[in-house]
């Protein structure tokens, strides 16, 4: 009877710890860590956070919602003609892969120095059938767009509004 | 004063609660992920293998931390990639219809997990409160309603007398992880509100016409609405922040939590249809489902009762094969709605003997008695649990076509199945 009471009594303190530091932890997670306290707390807890993934900010769309950025490219093909493709058209919002693709398109205009040359090949290869001998990278920057621009029948992604960067010149070596 | 706090400590965290709203978030998550996941499948070498779109060596660089772990890391041969996410896929359909639900969800937050630390470049926010939702859901006792597990237990117990009647689950732990879920949610949507208020295009009431006017989410449709009326961006920024901000702290209590939950559920619904983020919004509202009370889900199962009326299904009790199909189909009814009746103990005062040896019959407070195939027809669409079978009982021409013959035909040789099944045990 005793050995019972003194398993529950465990039992029930083992859970009140558990519960007491998962919710430390999500309110740990997000929070800045400034103080001494924030910091050397976020140093226990971070193993348990990286590998369980608890680790987030909750900053959707925040602290700004910030100007959008669109990836395309130009292939040039053996008669030097230039053939632009605008990726983003091709995705859908009604499949996953429309936010896969779109990681990747922000992967590739935010970091080329990492990721031009393998996207590079891979768009050789996807547009073999076109003979190309290089393909352009691009980064198109969009602007501000009022109510009166839309009013007016503008696009925000007409050439007014956006500035386009070259992000890499990558040829293709198999064409 | 001791006792006093624990008291309250334990009001807070312990008290006994069903598992209903988190068996609801279960199910939701699990379709959410078989479904994106399965269309995942042509991607997989794309976006998780060792050569693909994002080579792994790239997707990794800044990747140092040995406590991000992933599956994919250790996989060497595309054989390996392929039977992984089988594996997971299956899981994840057994974890929405909840079977073997003790050690399936642990299988699912490791794939989960593994997929999203195999290509970090790949994550967005679903995916982060997909991680801490599907954490808590492994660690609280899932499985106990609205689920193939309840479904195995309470037909093992009406195997035995198919009066049984048990009891719903209940446990302190799962008032604990309810309540962990709870927190989770309102954590979420504080610093969700906090971060948007450090932002400009949220002071200026300018947010959700950017979000709109941005490539990625560019609505036309929205766009001619908000242009002429821009008082209605300004409304919709404010209410969204309002909403995030008032969330967390007015969820707590009795009275305002429907109105919380309602917005909360509304603007979710906002972020799916016009926005596109059907697959974040749905997993949010599956999060958003902890704070159902468990009375109101009863309540709603009470009102689904009255409203489909009484059923008295009347059975062979001499018949083993009918006793066993009763409480495996009994088992799917969660709420209670069918009462049986053997007419060997227990004659009806409206089907015959004479019937009832031919077929199952059921009886309708209107005085109709229907036969058979016509008696599954009826239930099935009126019974929650059974409507997995809707299809199998209401296909036009061809439900009724081969329905008929094989029930009559079972009828007709259930003496002979009962006692096959009972020279085989």
């Amino acid at each position: 009877m005793i050995r019972t009471q003194w398993r529950d009594r465990l039992i029930y303190l083992a859970m009140s710890g558990f519960v007491a530091w998962h919710t430390l932890a999500m309110v740990l997670a997000p929070a800045p860590d400034n103080s001494v306290i924030a910091q050397s707390l976020r140093g226990l807890m971070q193993p348990y956070l990286t590998l369980f993934r608890l680790d987030n900010l909750w900053d959707f769309f925040a602290p700004t919602v910030g100007k959008g950025s669109q990836f395309r490219y130009i292939i040039e093909d053996a008669d030097g003609l230039r053939h632009t493709f605008v990726p983003a058209e091709d995705l859908s919002w009604f499949h996953p892969s429309y936010f896969w693709f779109r990681s990747l398109y922000y992967a590739i205009v935010d970091d080329p120095e990492l990721y031009a040359d393998s996207t590079a090949a891979l768009l050789c290869r996807k547009h073999a059938s076109l003979h190309p001998v290089a393909v352009t990278l691009l980064r198109y920057d969009e602007g501000d767009f009022s109510p009166e621009d839309h009013l007016s029948g503008k696009h925000p992604m007409d050439p007014e509004f956006v500035t386009v960067n070259t992000l890499k010149r990558v040829e293709c070596t198999d064409s | 004063m001791f006792a006093a706090l624990e008291r309250a400590w334990s009001q807070f965290w312990f008290h006994r609660s069903s598992t209903s709203p988190l068996e609801i978030a279960r199910m939701g998550i699990g379709a959410a992920l078989l479904l994106h996941y399965s269309l995942a499948t042509p991607y997989l070498f794309d976006f998780w293998g060792d050569g693909g779109l994002i080579p792994r060596e790239l997707a990794l660089k800044d990747v140092s931390d040995p406590w991000i772990q992933s599956v994919f890391f250790y996989f060497m041969a595309p054989w390996q990639w392929v039977a992984f996410h089988a594996v997971f896929l299956l899981c994840c359909a057994a974890f929405m219809l909840g079977w073997r639900t003790s050690w399936i969800k642990w299988v699912v937050l490791v794939g989960q997990i593994s997929y999203d630390y195999g290509n970090p470049i790949l994550s967005y926010g679903v995916d982060k409160i997909l991680a801490c939702l599907l954490f808590i859901l492994c660690l609280a006792p899932i499985g106990h309603a609205l689920s193939l597990d309840r479904v195995r237990v309470v037909r093992a117990a009406k195997l035995k007398n198919l009066e049984t009647v048990l009891p719903p689950y209940s446990s302190q732990w799962a008032g604990a992880c309810t309540r962990l879920m709870q927190i989770q949610m309102a954590v979420l949507f504080f610093f969700s509100a906090i971060s948007k208020l450090r932002g400009d295009d949220w002071w200026s009431g300018d947010a959700v016409w950017i979000v709109f006017t941005t490539g990625e989410h560019y609505n036309r449709f929205i766009l001619d609405v908000l242009a002429p009326n821009y008082w209605l961006v300004n409304v919709a920024t404010y209410s969204t922040i309002l909403i995030e901000l008032a969330f967390p702290f007015l969820i707590w209590q009795r009275q305002t939590r429907p109105y919380l939950l309602a917005a909360a559920i509304f603007l979710h619904l906002q972020f799916a249809l016009l926005m596109g983020l059907f697959y974040f919004s749905f997993v949010m509202i599956m999060g958003q489902m902890s704070f159902v009370r468990p009375e109101w889900l009863a309540r709603l199962g009470s009102a689904w009762k009255q409203r489909m009326g009484e059923m008295e299904m009347i059975y062979d009790g001499k018949c083993g094969f009918c006793v066993r199909s009763m409480a495996s189909f009994l088992a799917f009814d969660g709420l209670g709605q069918i009462k049986i009746r053997d007419f060997r103990a227990n004659p009806s005062p409206v089907v015959s003997d004479a019937q009832m040896e031919k077929a199952l019959y059921l009886t309708l407070p209107d005085g109709r008695a229907l036969p058979g195939f016509e008696a599954y027809r009826y239930v099935v669409p009126r019974v929650p649990g059974l409507w997995w079978q809707v299809p199998f009982f209401y296909v036009p021409v061809l439900s009724r076509l081969f329905g008929h013959p094989i029930y009559n035909w079972i009828a007709a040789n259930r003496s002979r199945l009962s006692s096959k099944r009972t020279a085989s045990a």
